[in-house]
């Protein structure tokens, strides 16, 4: 039996961020303790577990992390697209722009979302309406957010398409999006997110689905609006190579939670956390030639039976004492990095599981009316 | 768009022959002929019954050839009076009279002569069609409101109490034979309520003549709200028959329609944007579901059709289904035909007015 011994010294080493306080002006996005679960009929997925992280304003972040450990419900939950039920925002707060909006009402959401944050999806072969031409569907944002005519809106939607490099964007207004190549709808989904000028731009997964060549443009188009519009980017993807050329900052996720954060060449150059070690391993180019790829043992943990201790003992290969029995919390091990594993930890504040002196032998049960 | 609709009714033709084909020589096989109404009669003798059919350009128990003569006879490419290919005129009968044709058969305009009202085929139709009409495109507009209604509302509220309500009533009226609720609502709302009359199209007390003659129409004008009024508390009854059957059918396609568009990318997209809910719902999940619903709200305009047949014989309803019952009973092959005839085409036009409508509302799918 082990019994709760008090962490409030080493939750209190992750960055200095008190639930209910607003954060300092600079920055944009400070998502606070964050629990998304799913309530479906086999029980409660903890999709969302317990993430933190900010961003600057002006800043980029790369949220990295292997299939299923809850990047696309992190950023749902930031937009409050989760549908409720079966969802749930369980717990945490989520600062943006110096409010908590969490506890905006949804029509108030609704002023936030497109115009201040706006997202860009996974799949641009459906995330277009096929049934209205991609210029209405750009303008459309831009009429639900500014108090503009039709014919301002519909400039200012050109003007988006151009600025996202569709060549004779008056006559690509007209189209419908079964007439544009995958690239080609990536980008107007990119106008129709900046067409409000946002603060925050959130993209989830953008060049999945595209093949390499055109992957590489529409990260460079990313990169060179953000660069001169000064937004705020969340990237979210599972490629490192695609955060290692585009984004300032990166935190990595597993299993529901950030395991590690700092900026990109720290986190690639020197990563803290086993489960970061091996996705670095894992990339192909970082293996010679011939050799088998390096793989992280095991599996993503079962969300319906997640372990008590740190959600990636069971795969990890550093696992010692206290990894068992104690989640470890994001611990800051240098300016602006942080990382959640107890190898970061000096001895002395380890958490020692107290056993009750357990009986060698079970004590044998006594069974009544046998 | 017109090219493809030209071919469309090109190919029909063919179509609409084979179904007339087929509907003729079944008519034909099936045991009994219009000479049955004289079995009873000890004081006709069979050859002056032979003569009675052949009057009609029919034999007794006719053998395949017969029965293709027959039908060249009805199409209009046989003659029967000179019992060969060529017609009166001395030309080939298929062609038009003033080509030297006949004047006989379909092919000439000609529908034939109803064996049983002894009234040219087309006359007695085209008297009947404005009850059959009215009741129809009543009962389809009532229909697809409701269940557009019924199936969006419970889409949007899935799971709701609204939403297992409307199960439970979709199944149970999906499940009640068209006749049975016909005349439970007869029994209830006519015969122990009073409420609405349980036959007729008309109240036969104020009646000027059939519904829609010219001199009903004339009545009509002299006093609209009465004469109107009376058709429509006549309507009632059919009318709910007809839709409660289908409207339960129908809610539950709409509600699936709305759910699949509902789930779609596009529709986070549109709430991503910050569109309002009812514009993300109306303008973006609706307007996508509504193709599918195009398609089989213009197909079950043939269902209606048939819906009709029943309905206007359990409400007495003079209109062309009440009429093929008549037909049928007394095998009036040519009144039948001709029916089946407008049934056929009714099923192919609409076929072409779904695929015409759902490119107008889809822009990914051109024709031509
Ligand atoms: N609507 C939902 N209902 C139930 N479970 C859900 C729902 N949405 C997501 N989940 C669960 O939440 C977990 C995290 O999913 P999420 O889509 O965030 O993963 P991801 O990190 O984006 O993965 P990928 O790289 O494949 O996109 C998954 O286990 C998934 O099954
Ligand atoms: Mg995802």
């Amino acid at each position: 039996m082990s019994t709760v011994i008090d962490l409030s010294h080493v939750a209190e080493a992750a960055p200095g961020r008190s639930i209910g306080q607003k954060p300092p002006d600079d920055v944009l996005l400070d998502v606070r303790g964050l629990k998304t679960y799913f309530h479906v009929l086999d029980g409660t997925v903890p999709a969302v577990d317990g993430v933190d992280f900010q961003i600057k304003r002006g800043e980029t972040l790369g949220l990295v992390g292997e299939s299923g450990c809850g990047k696309s419900v992190t950023s749902l939950t930031i937009m409050r697209l989760i549908d409720i039920p079966p969802g749930e925002i369980a717990a945490g707060e989520i600062w943006f722009d110096g409010v908590d909006i969490l506890s905006l009402s949804p029509s108030e959401m609704r002023d936030i979302r497109g115009s201040e944050m706006s997202m860009i999806f996974q799949e641009p072969m459906t995330s277009l309406n096929p049934v209205f031409t991609v210029g209405y569907q750009i303008a459309e944002a831009v009429k639900a957010h500014r108090n503009v005519s039709k014919n301002s809106a519909r400039d200012r939607a050109i003007e988006m398409l151009a600025a996202v490099g569709i060549p004779s964007p008056e006559r690509r207004f007209k189209q419908y999006p079964h007439e544009l190549s995958g690239g080609m709808r990536q980008r107007v989904m990119i106008a129709m997110a900046l067409s409000c000028d946002p603060k925050l731009i959130i993209a989830d997964e953008p060049t999945t689905a595209l093949d390499v060549t055109i992957q590489a443009q529409i990260l460079e188009l990313m990169k060179s609006i953000q660069e001169r519009t000064g937004t705020a980017l969340l990237l979210i993807t599972h490629d490192l190579a695609v955060v290692a050329e585009t984004v300032e900052r990166i935190a990595v996720m597993y299993a529901g939670r950030i395991v590690e954060a700092g900026t990109a060449e720290e986190v690639l150059l020197d990563p803290k956390h086993p489960y970061t070690q091996g996705l670095i391993a894992s990339i192909p180019s970082t293996v010679p030639r011939g050799q088998r790829l390096n793989v992280i043992k095991g599996t993503v943990p079962n969300p319906f039976r997640m372990p008590t201790g740190c959600r990636f003992e069971p795969r990890c290969p550093h696992a010692f004492g206290p990894c068992k029995d104690f989640d470890p919390p994001l611990r800051l091990t240098g300016p602006n990095r942080e990382s959640a594993c107890w190898l970061q930890y000096p001895p002395g504040e380890l958490p020692v599981k107290e056993t009750d002196a357990p009986p060698a032998t079970p004590v044998p049960v006594e069974r009544v009316g046998h | 768009m017109t090219k493809y609709i030209i071919r469309r009714l090109l190919q029909a033709i063919p179509v609409i022959f084979l179904i007339s084909i087929v509907c003729f020589v079944l008519m034909l096989m099936a045991p009994g002929g219009p000479q049955a109404q004289f079995n009873q009669n000890r004081f006709i003798k069979p050859e002056q019954v032979d003569l009675w059919l052949q009057h009609w350009c029919l034999v007794r128990n006719p053998s395949p050839p017969d029965m293709i003569k027959e039908y060249a006879g009805w199409l209009g490419v046989w003659n029967c009076q000179t019992q060969s290919f060529i017609s009166e005129n001395g030309g080939l009968n298929f062609l038009p009279s003033f080509l030297g044709g006949g004047v006989n058969g379909m092919l000439h305009g000609d529908w034939g002569i109803s064996i049983y009202l002894n009234q040219p085929v087309l006359d007695i139709i085209l008297g009947r069609l404005p009850v059959t009409l009215l009741l129809m495109v009543t009962a389809w507009i009532i229909w697809l409101t409701l269940a557009l209604i019924l199936g969006v509302v419970a889409a949007i509220r899935r799971y709701s109490f609204f939403d297992q309500a409307a199960t439970l009533f979709s199944y149970t009226f999906y499940s009640l034979p068209t006749f049975w609720l016909g005349l439970m609502l007869i029994e209830i709302f006519a015969v122990t309520l009073h409420w609405f009359p349980s036959q007729l199209i008309q109240s036969p007390r104020i009646s000027p003549g059939p519904f829609a003659s010219a001199v009903w129409w004339q009545a009509f004008w002299t006093d609209p709200g009465l004469y109107g009024w009376d058709v429509a508390m006549h309507l009632v009854l059919p009318v709910t028959t007809l839709v409660a059957v289908s409207v339960a059918g129908d809610s539950r396609f709409v509600r699936s329609a709305m759910l699949e568009s509902l789930n779609q990318d596009y529709v986070r997209t549109a709430r991503a944007k910050g569109l309002s809910e009812r514009r993300v719902i109306f303008r973006h999940a609706f307007r996508n579901a509504l193709l599918p619903i195009i398609t089989n709200g213009a197909l079950e305009v043939a269902f209606l059709f048939s819906g009709a047949i029943v309905t206007e014989t359990i409400f007495s309803l003079q209109g062309m289904g009440y009429l093929y019952i008549q037909g049928l009973q007394a095998h009036d092959y040519f009144l039948l035909m001709g029916i089946v005839f407008i049934g056929a085409i009714l099923v192919v036009v609409f076929n072409l007015v779904a695929d015409v409508l759902y490119a107008v509302a889809d822009p990914r799918i051109r024709y031509d």
